[in-house]
């Protein structure tokens, strides 16, 4: 009979298989159907057996393992100890004995590893133990092909213990699977490294070279190894949640530390080991296949960490121990190009894990070979850079020097005075790599025609992880390095000038040549270098002090104060006696004046806009720090520091009408060039956020004229239009008195803009065009708006525009152009002002926003529109903007009449936003978020009952999204929902329309149709929605044993069981402690459910 | 697409340009440009450049207004672009010819039977709801010459 089976099943694979055209698709549907019904077969084991000794196909092979794993996974409560232990024999001796293809090896090795751990439960490991005895006699006497299968399956049995929260043995819960693995790493763990390692002991003394299969099953063993030395070594006091977190990272790249416990400390501390796996790497390094595990595996060693060292002076001896084996392997090799990163982590994983005084104590030559090696990366990143996308030399550089930066940093590790010249060298060597000849060795520019994508990443940013280190490192040392950086910029700055002059003067061709292009790269890298030396870049409205190191080195200095003013401010010529940082700052701010010189002499087609861009950086990240400091922060500040550029003093005032006049250069010349425009104005934006009552800025010539030159019509692009309004808006915010009003003169212009457009009567495309900018920046000035205390003035400017949006958008509301920045307006407006504005305001703000809902709705209720298919998400922005409009006021936490504003806004928009737009994953997102903020805030109980039941529709199609942030989403605002309606009693219409969810949930949870992230989500839902109506959950559950009856009988009782652990000793009263008690009933519930339920 | 090269078309009704010059830098993405000799609505903008230290080059991507085709541009964004006068003006339906044009009634009471009924699912509703006896309210959209229909709504004001 079974003969026939495996015909018939060998007949439907043939059919599977078959090229398209040789079989019909209902050819093809039987044949799958004839699988299904196979995959469900009950007790399938004798029938699975036959196959793989009889079946040729090599999909009926793969189906049968695959049938034998999840039927044992099934049915394990209902097979006897007999029967399982035959089958495993059973499997063992044929994978041992027959030349099995790899698909089918996998999943029999992992079906043996499963029983193994399922046995494991009852035996407390005996059988294991007995198993890995015979795997052991296997590998040490049997032919090559059985040692490489028992190695394959001691593979197989660490990985089945090693993952816990998303094993693949499903009908555990998690304790049990987490129990099972600590008993495994107690019993076992040990045993099979140490003899794991005893084999490779035997074949590095053999002095064979490992080639052929041989050198397959040394990388067996080496994974072996590698697997047990990156086990994570979980603490079983953390919660399921962490657990599951460090379980993320032993799959991903990085693996954890070596944490070990006690009962290693005889294996790991013997002196012989470390230089037995030194020795296997170097014996095996040639061939990459084997050099990678044996590689990781000295990683690993290096950051052996927890008891096992917990006594100080084993963790000095063990160190000792690796950093000599390690020298004394580096004495030998001369690492690949692959072993790079490696040998980083391997360092950095010492820097990581032994303390600074401990590496300190090291011999002088790891310290010189760390510094070596360093070198080399920087040399090899470079290079690659230029040549291809490969990254090997710039992940290792970057593992270098995030050591670098720990060494630098630690105060109790390596002396000042050692870390002096290998902080020199690696200065040295970053800055000649990245000049031209003869300075450096920067290869020429490529000239190609080629257009680079500018979207990739801002060039300050994509190098700032390295710089921020080399300006660190180069901190370590000061003299030298401000010397060669002032040197280097002196010497440009002459060049740059000679240059520029001479195109003036019509001597030079107005032409990019390759001369000036070399000379704009080198002065964009020493800029940046100088920038990350002398400060820290950091994100916007963050004041980031003066680096320690440069204070210091300002005062032991101690130099002339005169001269370094009259230096600085251009003067005097003269260097003697001038403070370094002063010097610095004069030739910074001497190369910006020669680039505005040459803008406003009509040579910006020559200019840089990058080289503009990075020095507009500099000087940003440089005021940040060094602008008007506040005194008070500092322990200890150089008296030339705080006299050039402390608060009152002339040379701030000075420098910062120099900054302002070179940010509006930049704009009036450099507007048509993103990267340059986008750093001047955020210059100008550090600048105004200096939270400083006497900031010179605002009243600053050059700062008035740009905003009197701004107000009388500036032609900027609109992008930047709005972010200098912004700027506008924070220097507004700060300033008092009559500066403030010269300040608001911006305002008032953008608003008189505002109404001449709308009353002209011409409606043509530019004047639509203008409009838009225009609503953009009173975006910007919204978005600028910071104090609070000044809150309600600035908002009582901007009333008199807001007013005007419904008129916009009744009269432009063909235009989506129009109608999107002013919905914008209206929501920042919302977002940032309507929690501290008087309650009169709050209310004539709600006014505006019911207008402009009732406009919107009247031209877009019932409309349908021709959309390009990949142009959908664009066409609803409008519709994202308005429900950004409702989220915000209802979060701004003002009383009075919000909630009805947001009732309304969401009655008139509930019709428009329709199944097949809530397909859309951003107009999802914005959607569901929307209902969770109004359910925080209270609102949709308060809506009418028929409205609401669109709510309820729209959480049923957000259930079943396929977006885990999407259905968690859904399954908060449900939970929230359910503790209001619970109050209002199961027989009231919003009680009744809410629980209709219940039904679908329940399935989509069971039939783990719902995004595995969402699953506790859907479990507080679950118990939420039945405290609304504590006889729903038993309602349902009888309803779904009923269709199981019917279908599967067999499965009843175990459904019901199910069911019952469910609701053990559970109060459906929303108390905390019966909450969590579900949620754990809830995980058992599903473990068991998924158990019997599975067909994958 | 070869045989418009001039974009600047003359339309009919008032004699002025069918585009407007305006600098690349200041283009807008959701707004509007001629690619190929196209009105379309940019839908997405990038900026690249020859070389490192290179001047900006706008990267321009449009969809045809009218068929929703898409065209693409590169241009240095100190140079001006064409852009499209568009306009979109609501219009009554008061019938529907058997060869499928539809006369329309502007807000002066203006009729114009020029336009034929939209393809695609657009045009299926509105037959089907304009047979159903409901006052409709159609969107042309007009640009370079070219007219159509593009939205069809109820119309609830019929008091504008």
């Amino acid at each position: 009979m079974n003969n026939s089976a495996i015909q018939t099943l060998e007949a439907a694979a043939q059919m599977l298989m078959a090229p398209p055209n040789m079989v019909t698709s209902e050819q093809r549907h039987q044949a799958e159907s004839v699988f299904l019904e196979f995959r469900s077969t009950k007790n399938p084991y004798q029938l699975c057996r036959e196959i793989l000794e009889k079946s040729t196909s090599d999909y009926v092979l793969f189906e049968a393992a695959g049938l034998i794993k999840s039927a044992l996974i099934r049915e394990w409560s209902l097979l006897s100890d007999n029967d399982i232990i035959s089958l495993r024999e059973y499997l063992l001796s044929y994978l041992l004995n027959k030349d099995t293809p790899p698909f089918l090896r996998e999943k029999l090795l992992q079906t043996i590893a499963i029983i193994i751990k399922r046995g494991s439960i009852d035996d407390g490991g005996r059988e294991r133990k007995v198993l890995l005895g015979e795997l052991e006699k296997i590998i040490l006497s049997s032919p090559i092909n059985q040692q490489k299968l028992a190695c394959a399956l001691i593979l197989a049995i660490m990985q089945e213990y090693a993952i816990t929260v998303k094993s693949a043995d499903v009908g555990l819960i998690w304790e049990v699977h987490f129990r099972l693995k600590k008993s495994f790493e107690a019993l076992d763990l040990k045993r099979i490294f140490r003899f794991t390692v005893g084999v490779l002991e035997q074949i590095v003394r053999s002095g064979h070279r490992p080639e052929g299969e041989q050198a397959l099953l040394t990388k067996q063993l080496l994974t072996i190894v590698e697997t047990v030395l990156c086990w994570s070594h979980v603490s079983p006091l953390l919660s399921k949640r962490l657990i599951g977190a460090f379980e993320a990272i032993y799959e991903s790249d990085t693996a954890p530390a070596l944490r070990l416990s006690l009962n290693w400390r005889d294996t790991i501390m013997q002196p012989e080991l470390l230089s037995l796996f030194f020795e296997i790497h170097m014996y095996v390094r040639s061939n990459p296949d084997l050099a990678s595990p044996s590689l990781i595996c000295l990683v690993q060693l290096a950051s052996l960490s927890g008891v096992v060292v917990s006594v100080s002076n084993l963790k000095q001896q063990y160190l000792e121990n690796y950093v000599n084996s390690f020298l004394n392997m580096m004495t030998y090799i001369q690492p690949f190009e692959r072993e790079m990163l490696g040998i980083s982590d391997i360092y950095r994983r010492l820097i990581q894990f032994f303390s600074p005084p401990m590496i300190a104590a090291t011999p002088p030559a790891f310290l010189q070979n760390l510094t070596t090696l360093t070198c080399h990366c920087i040399r090899g990143a470079v290079m690659e850079e230029r040549v291809n996308d490969d990254t090997v030399w710039r992940e290792s550089l970057n593992k270098f020097l995030h050591t670098w930066s720990s060494i630098v940093h630690d105060t109790d590790g390596y002396s000042h005075e050692t870390l002096l010249n290998p902080c020199i060298e690696i200065f040295n060597t970053y800055i000649q790599c990245r000049l031209a000849p003869p300075d450096g060795t920067r290869g020429a520019e490529i000239n190609d025609d080629d257009l680079k994508d500018d979207l990739e990443e801002d060039e300050r940013k994509l190098h700032s992880n390295v710089l921020l280190t080399i300006g660190a490192i180069a901190r370590k040392a000061p003299a030298h390095c401000c010397h060669v950086l002032f040197t280097l910029l002196q010497d440009r700055s002459k060049r740059l000038e000679s240059q520029l002059q001479l195109m003036h003067m019509g001597k030079l061709p107005v032409s990019g040549g390759e001369q000036l292009i070399n000379l704009f790269e080198d002065l964009h890298w020493i800029l940046m270098i100088t920038g990350h030396f002398l400060a820290v870049d950091c994100t916007e409205g963050e004041t980031v002090m003066i680096p320690q190191e440069i204070i210091q080195y300002s005062i032991s200095e101690n130099a002339n104060l005169d001269a370094s003013l009259r230096y600085l401010v251009g003067e005097s010529t003269n260097t003697e006696n001038v403070d370094p940082v002063l010097k610095l700052v004069g030739e910074i701010l001497r190369i910006s004046a020669w680039e505005c010189a040459a803008l406003e002499a009509g040579l910006g087609t020559v200019f840089s806009p990058e080289l503009s861009a990075t020095i507009s950086w500099l000087l940003k990240i440089w005021s940040n720090s060094y602008l008007m400091p506040q005194p008070s922060v500092y322990s200890e500040m150089s008296p030339i520091l705080e006299c050039a550029f402390g608060r009152s003093s002339r040379g701030a005032s000075w420098l910062v009408s120099r900054l302002a006049a070179r940010s509006a250069a930049c704009l009036r010349h450099l507007s048509t060039q993103p990267v340059a425009a986008t750093q001047a104005i955020q210059l100008l934006t550090t600048l105004a956020h200096t939270q400083h009552k006497q900031n010179p800025l605002y009243s600053c010539e050059e700062f008035v004229a740009l905003v009197a030159w701004e107000a009388s019509g500036s032609n900027l692009p609109g992008a930047l239009r709005k972010e200098l309004h912004r700027a506008f808006a924070i220097a507004t915010t700060y300033a008092e008195g009559d500066v403030r009003n010269r300040l608001l003169a911006s305002t008032v212009a953008l608003q008189e803009k505002l109404m001449n457009i709308i009353n002209m009567e011409s409606d043509t495309e530019p004047v639509r065009s203008m409009l838009a900018d225009t609503l953009d920046c009173f975006v910007g000035v919204t978005d600028g708006v910071h104090e609070v205390g000044t809150m309600d003035e600035q908002f009582m400017m901007l009333i008199g525009a807001l007013d005007k949006i419904p008129a916009i958008i009744f009269r432009y509301h063909n235009y989506p152009g129009v109608v999107l920045p002013a919905l914008n307006f209206l929501s920042k407006s919302a977002k940032r002002m309507l929690h501290s504005v008087q309650p009169q305001n709050v209310t004539k703000f709600l006014e505006i926003c019911n207008t402009t809902f009732e406009v919107y709705m009247r031209w877009n209720s019932g409309k349908i529109s021709t959309i390009p298919q990949d142009a959908e998400e664009e066409a609803y922005e409008d519709i994202c903007a308005l429900m950004e409009v409702i989220c915000s006021t209802a979060r701004s936490g003002a009383e009075r009449g919000v909630g009805d504003t947001c009732a309304r806004g969401l009655r008139l928009l509930l019709p428009l936003i329709t199944p097949p737009l809530l397909a859309l994953p951003t107009l999802a997102h914005h959607a569901y978020r929307m209902l969770k903020d109004l359910d925080a805030a209270d609102q949709l109980t308060n809506l009418p009952i028929e409205d609401f039941n669109m709510v309820v529709t729209a959480l049923r199609v957000g259930l079943t999204a396929v977006s885990c942030d999407v259905s968690t989403l859904c399954c908060d605002t449900i939970v929230g929902l359910s503790n209001k309606a619970r109050t209002l009693g199961d027989d009231n219409p919003y009680a009744l329309s809410l629980l209709t969810l219940a039904e679908l949930l329940l399935m989509l949870i069971i039939k783990m149709e719902i995004p595995p992230d969402s699953i506790p989500a859907a479990g507080a839902a679950i118990y939420a929605l039945t405290c609304v109506k504590p006889a729903l959950l038993e309602g349902l559950a009888r309803q779904l044993i009923e269709a199981f009856a019917v279908n599967d009988p067999a499965n009843v009782p175990r459904l019901e069981e199910a069911f019952g652990v469910l609701t053990n000793g559970v109060l459906f009263d929303g108390l905390r402690a019966h909450k969590l008690r579900f949620q754990d009933n809830f995980d058992k519930f599903l473990a068991s459910v998924h158990g019997f339920l599975i067909v994958k | 697409m070869g045989d418009i090269e001039d974009t600047h078309f003359e339309t009919g009704d008032s004699g002025a340009s069918a585009t407007f010059p305006m600098q690349c830098s200041a283009l807008r993405k959701n707004g509007f440009v001629m690619l190929k000799g196209r009105p379309c609505k940019i839908v997405e903008m990038s900026t690249s450049k020859t070389g490192k230290h290179g001047h900006a080059k706008v990267h321009l991507v449009g969809i045809d207004i009218f068929n929703g085709k898409k065209y693409e541009d590169i241009c240095p964004s100190t140079h001006n672009m064409d852009v499209p006068h568009v306009k979109r003006e609501d219009y009554q339906l008061t019938d529907i010819s058997d060869d499928g044009y539809l006369t329309l009634m502007a807000d002066n009471g203006d009729l114009r039977e020029d336009l034929k009924i939209p393809d695609g699912d657009l045009g299926t509703q509105l037959r089907s709801d304009f047979d159903s006896g409901k006052e409709l309210l159609c969107t042309v959209l007009k640009s370079c010459g070219e007219e159509c229909v593009i939205a069809v709504k109820a119309n609830t004001a019929l008091d504008k």
